[in-house]
C-alpha cells in the first residue's frame, strides 16, 4: 500500500533519479561485496536462493554496503580506509554518484539509510585529531554532503539503524588509525569502546560500555532487534589466549552484556568475529572467519549451534532464517535446525553481506 | 617449467585441480601416524599402569607426545567432531588455566581422577600432556593421589587416540576422499577437502610462527623464555623439529608434482632448530642466540608464503579472504 509518505518521497526521488524498485533489479534480498577470479571488485545482488540478480563493478575492494529503503540503489563502501563509497543504480547498473570522503577524513566502511531513505549517514575517521565522525547526505538530492556529527568515540565502525524507529546504533571500535601508518592500532592501552544510540540530529540517547577490564574488547559489529536489544560483535585485542567472550547483547535500560562462550570453542577463534545479524525475534547469527565457524546463538533457549565452513563472515537475516557468504564463494541458509548449502559462486565474497529493506 | 605452469596445465586438461591427492595424504600420512600415535598412547598408559613414577613414565610420555604432535597438525575430521584437541595439549595459556584446573583437583584430592567418564569432565586444561607434563617435571607432595591422576591422563590420552584412529580408519576416511559425492555432508564441494588440507598446513606454520616461536622470542626487550612451549620437559625446540617434519610428509603427500623449493625450505627450517641445540629456547634471552631463532621464525614466514603461493595458487584457493582482512 502507498502511503501519502511513501508516495510524496517516491515523487521527491524521481525529481533527481529515474526510479527503479527493487523487484526491476532482479529481485536481489541480500548484497554483498565479492572479487571475481580475475582479481577484480564488484557489488553482487544475492537472491534469497542464492543465486546472483546483478553484478556491478567496483574501483576496488569493498567492504559492506547499504540499500536504500525503496529504490534500486546501493552505496558500497570501500575497504577501510578508503575514502570512495559508489551510489549504484542496481538494475542497470549505473553510477548514480560516487561520494569522496571530504578532505581530511576517510570512510570506515559501513554506512545506514535513514528510515525515510532521504538521508544516508557514513562512519568516518577525522584523520588529524583521530575524532570519530558521522558524516551526512542527503540521498534526496544528488547525495550533497549536508555536515557531519560527531560518532561519540573513535573508531566508528558499524552504523545501523534500528528496526523501525529513527534511532542510529553506532559501533565506536575504540581503536585511533592513521592512513599514514595503515590499519596499524594507535592507542590499544587506552582505547575505550563504546555502543552508541543516537538520534538523526545528533542527540546521544545511549552510550553503553564493558567495564573497565574489557577495554581491549572492540566493538565492531551490531545488529538490531526488532524490540531495541542489539547484538554485539567483538574483537579481541589482548593477547588472543586470554580473550573473553567476544559477542554481547545491549539491552534497553540493562546495559551492554558479553554472553557467556565455551572457553574450548573460543579459543580457536583468534579472538575475533566478522560479522552479526539478528535472525527471528531472538537469535543471533556470528561468524568468526579466523575460526572457520558461524554460530547461531538462542537468546530465549540458551542455547547455540555451530557451522564450519572456511572464511566464513558474512551473515544477514532472511525472513526467520540467515543467510551466510564465504571468502570460497559460497552461500548458505541457516535456519533453527539446520544448514543448507544454496549456491557456490566463482567469487570471494567480502566481510559483510547485507539484507535489503 | 615452473611447478605453477605444471599445474596450471594439468589442471586445464583434466578439468579439475589435479594438484591434490587425497588418498596418499590419508594413507601415507594420516592413517600411519595416528596408528602411530594410538600405540604410542597405549603404551604410555601401560605404562603408567605398570609404575607411575615419573622416572619411570618419562620415556613413554615423550615418546606418545612426540606423536601427539606429529598428528596434531590435523585440525580437520574426528579431531573436530570429538572436539578434543584442546583435552590432549593446553597450549598457549596465559592464564595458566592448567595450573590453577590441577591445583584445584590436587588440593581438593578430588577423586574424579578414579573414574575415566567423570574425569572427561573436568576442565580440559587438566586432561592432557600439558598437565601430565607438570606431574612428571613439578615435585609433588601427594605420590599417591599424583599417580591416580598420572594414570587417569595416560587413560585419556590411550583413549581418544584409539578413538581418533578408528574414526580415520572407519567412515571418515572415506568421507575425507570422496568430497562433493552424494550424502557426503562433510565435504559438500569437490575442492572442500583439498582447502581442509590446506588450511591446516597454513595454519600449523602460522601457529609455529605466532606461538611456538612468537610466543618465547617476545619482544627484543622483554624476552619470555617462560613462555616456550612444554619447556618444564625440554621440548620446546622438538615440538617445532616433529611438526615440520609432519608438514613436510603431508605437503609431499598431497603434491602429485615434486616440489624440490618448498622441500629445500623445510629442510633448511629443520636443519637449523637443530642447530639451535637449545630444546627449550632460553637463547630468546641472549642476543646472539636470539638472533638465530628470529631468523628461524622468518624461514617459517617464508615457509607459509611459498605454500601459499605453490600449493594455495595451484588449488586456486584463496585462503583467509576475510580471515586475514581484520575489519
Amino acid at each position: 500500500m502507498q502511503t501519502r509518505r511513501s508516495f510524496m518521497q517516491a515523487t521527491a526521488a524521481a525529481a533527481t533519479f529515474p526510479t527503479t524498485s527493487w523487484a526491476a533489479a532482479g529481485a536481489p534480498t541480500h548484497l554483498s561485496a565479492a572479487r571475481k577470479k580475475d582479481g577484480s571488485y564488484h557489488l553482487v545482488g544475492l537472491r534469497s536462493d542464492g543465486e546472483i540478480a546483478f553484478t556491478r563493478p567496483l574501483p576496488g575492494r569493498g567492504h559492506a554496503a547499504a540499500a536504500h529503503p525503496e529504490r534500486a540503489e546501493a552505496v558500497a563502501f570501500a575497504r577501510r580506509p578508503g575514502t570512495f563509497a559508489l551510489v549504484l543504480e542496481c538494475s542497470e547498473g549505473a553510477v548514480l554518484q560516487k561520494l569522496h570522503a571530504p578532505e581530511g577524513r576517510h570512510f570506515y566502511g559501513h554506512g545506514a539509510f535513514s528510515r525515510d531513505g532521504r538521508r544516508l549517514y557514513t562512519t568516518e575517521n577525522e584523520i588529524e585529531t583521530g575524532a570519530g565522525r558521522i558524516g551526512l547526505w542527503d540521498a534526496s538530492n544528488g547525495y550533497r554532503r549536508l555536515g557531519e556529527l560527531s560518532s561519540n568515540g573513535i573508531g566508528p565502525h558499524e552504523i545501523i539503524r534500528l528496526p523501525g524507529t529513527d534511532t542510529l546504533a553506532i559501533a565506536n571500535g575504540g581503536i585511533r588509525t592513521h592512513p599514514d601508518t595503515g590499519r596499524e592500532k594507535l592507542n590499544l592501552d587506552t582505547m575505550q569502546p563504546n555502543l552508541t544510540l543516537m538520534s538523526t540530529e545528533g542527540e546521544i540517547l545511549e552510550a553503553a560500555e564493558l567495564s573497565a577490564s574489557l577495554h581491549q574488547n572492540s566493538l565492531r559489529h551490531i545488529a538490531g532487534f526488532n524490540d531495541g536489544r542489539v547484538a554485539c560483535a567483538f574483537q579481541w585485542q589482548g593477547d588472543v589466549y586470554d580473550s573473553p567472550s567476544i559477542v554481547g547483547l545491549y539491552t534497553p535500560g540493562v546495559g551492554l552484556q558479553l554472553l557467556e562462550m565455551d572457553s574450548g570453542f573460543l579459543h580457536g577463534l583468534d579472538g575475533y568475529a566478522g560479522s552479526i545479524a539478528t535472525v527471528g525475534e531472538d537469535q543471533i547469527g556470528i561468524t568468526f572467519p579466523r575460526g572457520g565457524v558461524a554460530q547461531v546463538i538462542d537468546l530465549k533457549r540458551e542455547t547455540s549451534k555451530i557451522l564450519r565452513r572456511a572464511d566464513i563472515c558474512g551473515i544477514a537475516r532472511a525472513d526467520q532464517d540467515a543467510l551466510a557468504t564465504d571468502g570460497l564463494g559460497g552461500v548458505q541458509r541457516i535456519d533453527a535446525g539446520s544448514t543448507t548449502p544454496l549456491a557456490q559462486h566463482p567469487l570471494a565474497f567480502d566481510n559483510h553481506l547485507i539484507a535489503i529493506g | 617449467m615452473t611447478l605453477r605452469s605444471v599445474t596450471f596445465c594439468c589442471a586445464l586438461i583434466l578439468g579439475s585441480p589435479a594438484f591434490a591427492d587425497l588418498i596418499a595424504v590419508r594413507d601415507n600420512h594420516i592413517l600411519p601416524r595416528y596408528a602411530a600415535f594410538a600405540e604410542a598412547a597405549g603404551a604410555l598408559e601401560a605404562s603408567a599402569e605398570t609404575d607411575c613414577t615419573a622416572a619411570a613414565v618419562m620415556p613413554a610420555y615423550h615418546a606418545a607426545y612426540d606423536a601427539w604432535i606429529g598428528v596434531s597438525h590435523i585440525q580437520f575430521g574426528p579431531i573436530e567432531a570429538h572436539g578434543i584437541a584442546l583435552s590432549l595439549s593446553f597450549w598457549p595459556d596465559p592464564k595458566d588455566r592448567t595450573g590453577k584446573a590441577m591445583t584445584r583437583l590436587i588440593a581438593e584430592v578430588d577423586p574424579v581422577v578414579a573414574d575415566a567418564e567423570a574425569f572427561a569432565q573436568v576442565s580440559v586444561a587438566a586432561q592432557g600432556f600439558s598437565a601430565l607434563e607438570r606431574l612428571l617435571t613439578e615435585p609433588q607432595a601427594n605420590a599417591d593421589y599424583v599417580c591416580a591422576y598420572t594414570q587417569a591422563i595416560a587413560g585419556h590420552i590411550a583413549q581418544a587416540a584409539r578413538d581418533l584412529s578408528a574414526d580415520w580408519q572407519g567412515d571418515f576416511g572415506e568421507i575425507f576422499v570422496t568430497p562433493g559425492a552424494a550424502g557426503n555432508t562433510t565435504y559438500l564441494s569437490p575442492g572442500d577437502a583439498d582447502r581442509a588440507v590446506y588450511t591446516s598446513l597454513s595454519t600449523a606454520l602460522e601457529f609455529m610462527h605466532d606461538q611456538r616461536l612468537g610466543r618465547p622470542l617476545g619482544t627484543f626487550d622483554r624476552p619470555r623464555p617462560n613462555r616456550a612451549e612444554a619447556r618444564r620437559s625440554g621440548r620446546s625446540a622438538r615440538h617445532v623439529v616433529l611438526s615440520l617434519e609432519a608438514l613436510q610428509e603431508m605437503t609431499n603427500a598431497f603434491s602429485e608434482a615434486p616440489l624440490p623449493e618448498v622441500n629445500s625450505a623445510f629442510t633448511a627450517a629443520i636443519d637449523r632448530v637443530q642447530a639451535l641445540e637449545d630444546p627449550s629456547f632460553a637463547g630468546v634471552a641472549v642476543p646472539a642466540e636470539r638472533f638465530k631463532i628470529e631468523v628461524l621464525q622468518r624461514n617459517i614466514r617464508d615457509l607459509q608464503v611459498l605454500i601459499a603461493d605453490d600449493i594455495g595458487a595451484a588449488l586456486g584457493i584463496s585462503a583467509g579472504f576475510n580471515a586475514l582482512d581484520g575489519d
